[in-house]
């Protein structure tokens, strides 16, 4: 019972935390917690099988997809809160509450007797007993287990897959494709200019200078342009802009000390 | 109880070989973290991105097209966990056991071979 | 490890296990459909894309055929078992499957079902040479990629092999003999119908949409059941059906933890058959869903479902039966009663189709709150006929609005339905036919259907939930009538609805359902004869 009390808590803190936490990632870092001390507890349930399984297939497969689709999502995007029913989260905790202290009480009352049975089903060790069941009297629903997964394979597949609906294009294409846009439209078929990296500032998130001094829009990334992060011409020394970004970044990036004096380096720069 | 004693004790040896790791990491990290000067500056906390500063948040979006390989992964987690007791009964069901397995995986390769003819192993 | 701990798991001296000895021949039907869906997938492999979707629907219809046929001999084959109540047939595959009469008969049903969505999924001459299924599913919707898809013409086939599975599920679903493979077979027919939903060619975010809020719903009832099984493992000590009545009527162990069991049990099966409060999914389901699926889904589902759960709650939870009884009269009589009165406020087909469809999830309860056993109608019998009579009308009401189209595909809104009397008699007098059937006018198989799940209830003693449901039933029969005024007389809006040219597959679809409602409506004796012979569940 040590054992149980010592992870119980730790377990309820973990599970409160993947509830509660601001941060997906730091949801899933804590639902592995709760995995890891699940599978403790089965090991101190007689079960070694489950134990391992816990750790092989939720803590290892099952985990990694959850942090994938984290990846996927994409951490900024937050969801809109707004309740399309009025009241409805009030509600839900409501009944949420109730339906968890009926099924709680239900347990609690049923599991006061002693355990019976467990040394029969793990005679020949838990493994073997288990496999005695999946084997023989499972073995149907055993082999249905493999249509499911077949049907997972074919879902991921039709709705995350593209296939390649035509041959792919060689360098040689690409660059025949680019000087023909420039036979017929005159697009300039060499490289983009790069961004106004060292020139004036030490980042790719400003466009570079053209000779009469306005700002070329095609020096910068595409997507840089999209998420609105490129700055224009006019800013203060770079250095005091990176330390107050990190400043409001608050404390998890580290203690940050008060901007010293601006390295030489950027000194000129800024003048331009 | 004293079953019970026993068999937890069975465990003694890899709640050992988990603490011995846990004190190594610690330790190594801990003697670092001693003798190391430690300089905070902010120049120093950002990332390295080949000497030019980082712009935006570390976290990008990645394309869903990878989800199929930790998909495909995971499919193949779960069904190594009936290969573990399927090993271990082996030799006392003998023909049989073998039968039931390759059906099984039989029907799980035919989602793979799936997989492979539309082109999701190899790289495009 | 030491040899203390290798000993615990891998044990001293293991007891001999038996080869499994399961009897192939008699779960043939279910293997041909599982057998056909890996075929379907190996044909996604390897078959040129030119012969795919042909490949595809030779393998489904050959394949349901041949299911159909091994079910018909195994159903000759039935031994009968004499116990207080007559059966047919009996536990096979170690145990896991019950080959009894209400099986074979629900298999035979679910095939021709099946048939029916596969000729449904088959038809391509609607949207210009396309089936009804997205070109790619992986292209935003609107994307210049999924205009490029369409234009090669490329299709996604994989929904037959889907559809097999779905149907494999459905028919291990019924026949399950204990809660574990009820649960697998429970996710077998779910996941290919989320899949399904979210494949609609047109209107693609709406049928994203109802494909997320099937599986969220549906993962989290599926939760509810899986909850409820381990609760009454807890308290019987057994997955078997069997095995847990013997517990129940003994009354060993604790009855809340049976009670809270069956509770949670129950709400995962009344989700799966959309009965009220469990049916928030329905109307957006089966209106985002592409129509074809929508058909299968709304009569394999429910038959699916409505028998797995007349079995666990008759053969292992009979024993308690007055401990779930009033919860089923309760929801039965709200389900009837909501079903009924949303229903009017529907300005959609689909929408209408779905709260038609909650509906009669309430009238099959309240053959399933009868209770009744013994000879004549019984619930089971009652049961599989409405399942019969209600499944064929909605697959063909739903191949009825695969045919009403307008430039941006179907158009359900019932108020551009005005005039199809007009524009297709032969197709609104179809649907009328079907709407009938649903209102259970005499001469229809709802009707019967409606007469025999009534009968059942009323020699059981539920003839609060009889008053009811005839109450429910006018009140739904104003509404169908409505619609019927609207299809015949009313002028029509704008240019009124045009009504697409199927290829003979819908017409068959048609054809054949309009048949079985109108037949099943004036000779229903040889199906009453054949479901009443099918006897009780046999554990």
């Amino acid at each position: 019972m040590t054992a149980f009390w010592l992870l119980a808590p730790i377990m309820v803190v973990a599970a409160l935390g993947v509830v509660l936490s601001r941060k997906a990632v730091h949801s899933a870092l804590c639902l592995a917690v709760v995995m890891i001390s699940l599978a403790m507890m089965y090991a101190m349930q007689d079960a070694p099988f489950l134990f391992a399984v816990q750790i092989i297939v939720y803590t290892g497969a099952i985990m990694m997809l959850f942090l994938f689709v984290l990846m996927l999502v994409g951490v900024d995007k937050t969801d809109s809160l707004v309740e399309t029913i009025k009241g409805q989260r009030l509600v839900a905790i409501v009944l949420g509450l109730l339906f968890g202290g009926v099924l709680v009480t239900v347990v609690a009352q049923a599991f006061v007797g002693p355990v019976v049975g467990l040394g029969e089903a793990n005679a020949d060790g838990n493994v073997h007993g288990l496999a005695k069941l999946l084997f023989n009297r499972y073995v149907f629903a055993f082999e249905a287990t493999s249509a499911l997964l077949i049907t997972a394979v074919l879902g991921a597949m039709v709705l995350a897959h593209r296939e390649r609906l035509e041959p792919r294009r060689t360098q040689r294409d690409l660059a025949l494709e680019r000087m023909q846009r420039y036979a017929e439209h005159g697009e300039h078929p060499g490289n983009l200019p790069t961004p106004g990296v060292y020139a004036r500032h030490n980042a790719v998130d400003v466009p570079a200078l053209l000779p009469d001094g306005s700002t070329s829009e095609i020096s910068t990334s595409k997507t840089l342009r999209d998420r609105g992060v490129v700055r224009d011409g006019a800013f203060a020394g770079d250095v005091s802009v990176t330390m107050r970004r990190l400043e409001a970044d608050g404390p998890e990036r580290g203690r940050v000390e008060p901007p010293p004096s601006t390295p030489a380096r950027h000194d000129g720069e800024e003048d331009l | 109880m004293s079953d019970y004693a026993d068999y937890l004790a069975t465990y003694a040896s890899v709640a050992a070989i988990i603490g011995v790791g846990v004190l190594l990491a610690a330790g190594m990290l801990g003697v670092n973290r001693l003798f190391r000067p430690t300089l905070t500056t902010p120049a120093k906390l950002l990332t390295y991105e080949s000497g030019v500063d980082p712009v935006g948040a570390g976290w990008a979006q990645s394309n869903v097209r990878y989800y199929v390989y930790a998909f495909l992964y995971v499919v193949f987690a779960v069904d190594a966990v009936f290969l573990f007791p399927w090993a271990v009964v082996f030799a006392s069901i003998g023909w049989a056991a073998a039968i039931e397995m390759a059906v099984f995986l039989g029907f799980i390769a035919v989602g793979l071979v799936y997989a492979w003819r539309k082109g999701v192993l190899s790289w495009t | 490890m030491s040899a203390v701990s290798v000993q615990a798991i891998v044990g001293a001296a293991p007891s001999p296990i038996e080869a499994p000895d399961v009897d192939y021949a008699t779960i043939s039907p279910l293997l041909i459909i599982l057998g056909a869906a890996v075929l379907g997938v190996l044909v996604e492999a390897f078959v040129p894309r030119a012969y795919r979707f042909v490949t595809q629907i030779a393998v489904a219809v050959v394949g349901v055929v041949a299911a159909f046929v091994a079910t018909v001999v195994v159903g000759a084959g039935l031994d009968t078992v004499d116990g207080e109540v007559t059966g047919r047939g009996g536990p096979t595959a170690m145990g896991s499957l019950s080959v009894d009469g209400p099986a074979v008969v629900t298999w035979a049903m679910l095939l021709f079902f099946g048939l029916l969505g596969v000729l449904l999924f088959a038809e391509r001459r609607l949207d210009g040479g396309l089936s009804a299924f997205t070109s790619q599913a992986s292209t935003p919707p609107g994307s210049a990629d999924e205009r490029h898809a369409t234009r090669l013409r490329i299709e996604h086939s994989e929904v037959f092999p889907l559809a097999m599975f779905a149907l494999g599920g459905m028919m291990f679903f019924a026949s399950a003999n204990d809660l574990l493979g009820m649960f697998v077979a429970l996710e077998v027919l779910s996941l290919p119908l989320y899949l399904m939903c979210g494949l609609a060619r047109r209107r693609r975010l709406l049928s994203q949409e109802a494909a997320m809020k099937y599986f969220l719903l549906g993962a989290f009832s599926s939760a509810f059941f899986l909850y409820g099984i381990a609760m009454v493992y807890g308290y019987a000590g057994s997955f078997g059906l069997a095995e847990i009545s013997t517990a129940v009527s003994s009354q060993i162990g604790g009855q809340n933890l049976l009670l809270a069991g069956m509770a949670l049990i129950l709400v995962g099966l009344l989700f799966k058959v959309a009965a009220v409060p469990f049916h928030a999914w329905t109307p957006d389901v089966y209106q985002g869903a592409p129509t074809p699926v929508t058909a299968f889904m709304a009569a394999g589902t429910k038959a699916a479902a409505f028998v797995a759960m007349l079995r666990i709650f008759f053969v292992a939870f009979g024993g308690a039966r007055w401990d779930w009884a009033p919860a089923v009269w309760a929801i039965a009589i709200i389900t009837m009663l909501f079903g009924a009165i949303a229903s009017i406020a529907q300005t959609d087909v689909k929408r209408m189709l779905a709260y038609s469809s909650i509906a009669h999830a309430g009238f099959l309860l309240v053959g399933m709150a009868g209770l009744t056993s013994g000879d004549g109608v019984t619930s089971v019998s009652a049961v599989l006929f409405y399942l019969v009579a209600y499944g064929a009308a909605a697959i063909g009401a739903f191949a009825v609005v695969t045919l009403v189209r307008d430039a941006g595909g179907e158009t359900t809104h019932l108020g551009r339905w005005a005039g199809l009397g007009k524009e297709s008699p032969v197709l609104a007098v179809a649907f009328t036919i079907f709407l009938l059937s649903f209102a259970g006018i005499p001469l229809t198989g709802g009707f019967i259907s409606k007469w025999s799940v009534f009968a059942a209830a009323w020699d059981g003693g539920a003839w609060p939930l009889v008053v009811v449901g005839v109450v429910a039933s006018a009140l739904a029969l104003f509404f169908y009538i409505r619609v019927v005024v609207l299809l015949f007389f009313a002028p029509p809006q704008g240019d009124g609805p045009t009504v697409a040219v199927p290829s003979p597959l819908t017409w068959s679809v048609v054809a054949i359902t309009v048949a079985v409602t109108i037949v099943l409506g004036v000779l229903p004796g040889p199906l009453l004869d054949l479901v009443q012979q099918a006897g009780a569940f046999v554990r």
